[in-house]
């Protein structure tokens, strides 16, 4: 426990000193909350509708530190440990490598939990944000959505021979999924050819579960965004296993 | 002093192939406790793989290999605890401090040598606020040292440690490794300067193209060549059996 404390503290000293990971993960989406809030935030989510645009964007935006972490910061420092042969050094100590791996899931996980945080701070002193539905299950909805997003980044960890192979996957995933799924634009103002593109992402599945929780409607099919999230779990993982390499 | 009723590492008819390229062949060696052993070699002759077959990061397609007295494939991280390692070209996390890193490899051993000791041995104790990437060549290789003996193994494997360090700082490297050596420490490493091998190494075995060309104390193999100094001992036997590889492919 000690060992995994020391390692999880380092990995989140690095994190935070990581200027690219505090922008995207933690002050971009805070960013677009407030731009959204400020142009429309509490005009009602359109016509008769019994729930404001801030409480439509919440859970969207709310996922958008579980991207950068999920997208960016796990498979970009994975394949540089590989690279740099510190996995492989971790081989030849008492200690397990999967002990750096497991600090560096921790530190990914405590960053986008945070940035939720920050962006349901900032909704809800700023734009009177509340949460219609329970938020029980919405923190439930909202794991499976982030371990979707962290395996999809492993899967990307164990696929990238380079960090340059890895770089190019992340940035393959990262920004349309981040543009496309409704993290950022919101998904209803878009087209309907681009909408059912973007219904392939897990991501887009993961928002619409949390929307429909947030807001208390229920989904009409909600095994379908559960369905698709667990399987992106479980394919990404088992390829991850399989393709995994420490050097 | 060299120890000769103890054996520290002992490798028989050690191979491993990559797909069709065979880069290690029946290989055999074994370190005595005290002894700086030198594996050499042109670039590609397999030392590194034969180091990382010896500590496991490579698994040997046949062979036996024994790491004080034990298998390391079998006990590996009980094992490690004795172990020091130093790959060639390792790097460290980005944005890491010399003392952060210390701290964090320390917390990987149960039992740890005081890591600010090692760091004022190798003069580096200035650069504990300092990023490892802000570090000179010479540093960077000083502080693989530091990370590889702390925690006071009884052997340390070396690989390449002074590659790219300008004479200076390789001077200082040797002294460091034979104050070491004085203080009881087995020390297996690779190289390719030759100077250095004379100077630091009790026995070496060269090897080409994965398979052993000739072994024994640096003395013994200037003379078996006929040469004045390693360099050119060195070169003269690499170059023989390049000639013999011709001779070979030709008939």
């Amino acid at each position: 426990m000690t060992k995994l404390f020391i390692l999880f503290k380092t990995e989140m000293i690095l994190a935070a000193r990581e200027f690219s990971g505090v922008l995207f993960g933690l002050i971009m989406p805070v960013g677009i909350m407030l731009l959204l809030g400020i142009i429309q935030g509490e005009n009602p989510a359109f016509e008769g509708a019994s729930y404001s645009m801030m409480q439509q964007s919440f859970p969207a935006v709310a996922t958008i530190g579980i991207c950068a972490t999920g997208l960016m910061g796990i498979p970009l420092t994975i394949s540089a440990y590989r690279e740099k042969k510190i996995l492989k050094h971790f081989k030849v100590t008492p200690t397990s490598p999967f002990l750096l791996l497991g600090a560096q899931f921790l530190t990914n996980f405590v960053f986008a939990v945070i940035s939720t945080l920050m962006v349901l701070i900032t909704a809800i002193i700023f734009f009177d944000y509340s949460m219609m539905g329970s938020l029980i299950k919405f923190v439930l909805a909202y794991g499976l959505v982030l371990s979707a997003i962290f395996s999809l980044g492993m899967m990307i960890a164990s696929i990238s021979r380079t960090v340059k192979t890895a770089n190019l996957l992340c940035t393959l995933f990262y920004f349309p999924m981040l543009l496309l799924s409704g993290a950022t634009i919101p998904f209803e103002i878009m087209p309907s050819g681009l909408q059912q593109i973007s219904n392939f992402m897990p991501l887009t599945q993961g928002i619409k579960l949390l929307k429909s929780i947030s807001l208390s409607i229920p989904l009409d099919d909600w095994i379908r965004p559960v369905a698709i999230l667990s399987m992106t779990v479980i394919i990404s993982l088992i390829l991850s296993v399989k393709i995994f390499r420490w050097a | 002093m060299i120890n000769k009723t103890r054996k520290l590492l002992s490798v028989h008819n050690l191979n491993k192939n990559y797909d069709e390229l065979i880069a290690v062949k029946n290989l055999n060696f074994q370190v005595w406790e005290g002894e700086i052993f030198g594996l050499l070699g042109p670039n590609g002759a397999g030392k590194s793989t034969t180091l990382e077959c010896i500590l496991g990061t490579k698994i040997p397609d046949s062979g036996i290999v024994k790491v004080l007295n034990k298998n390391p494939l079998a006990h590996s991280k009980h094992l490690f605890q004795s172990i020091g390692v130093q790959f060639q070209d390792s790097h460290y996390p980005d944005l890491i401090k010399v003392g952060e890193l210390c701290r964090m490899m320390s917390a990987l051993y149960m039992d740890c040598e005081p890591y600010k000791t090692l760091l004022d041995i190798f003069s580096l104790t200035s650069k504990m606020n300092n990023r490892v990437s802000e570090l000179s060549g010479g540093e960077k290789q000083k502080l693989s040292m530091v990370l590889a003996l702390i925690n006071n193994p009884k052997i340390v494997f070396l690989d390449e440690l002074t590659t790219g360090l300008d004479p200076v700082a390789r001077r200082q490297v040797w002294s460091f490794l034979n104050m070491l050596k004085e203080k009881g420490l087995t020390i297996v490493l690779t190289s390719h300067y030759m100077e250095e091998v004379r100077f630091l190494c009790d026995r070496i075995l060269i090897m080409i193209e994965g398979e052993e060309v000739i072994s024994g104390t640096p003395e013994l193999v200037m003379y078996k060549s006929n040469s004045n100094t390693m360099e050119d001992a060195y070169l003269k036997i690499i170059n023989r059996e390049k000639r013999n590889d011709k001779i070979i492919h030709t008939i």
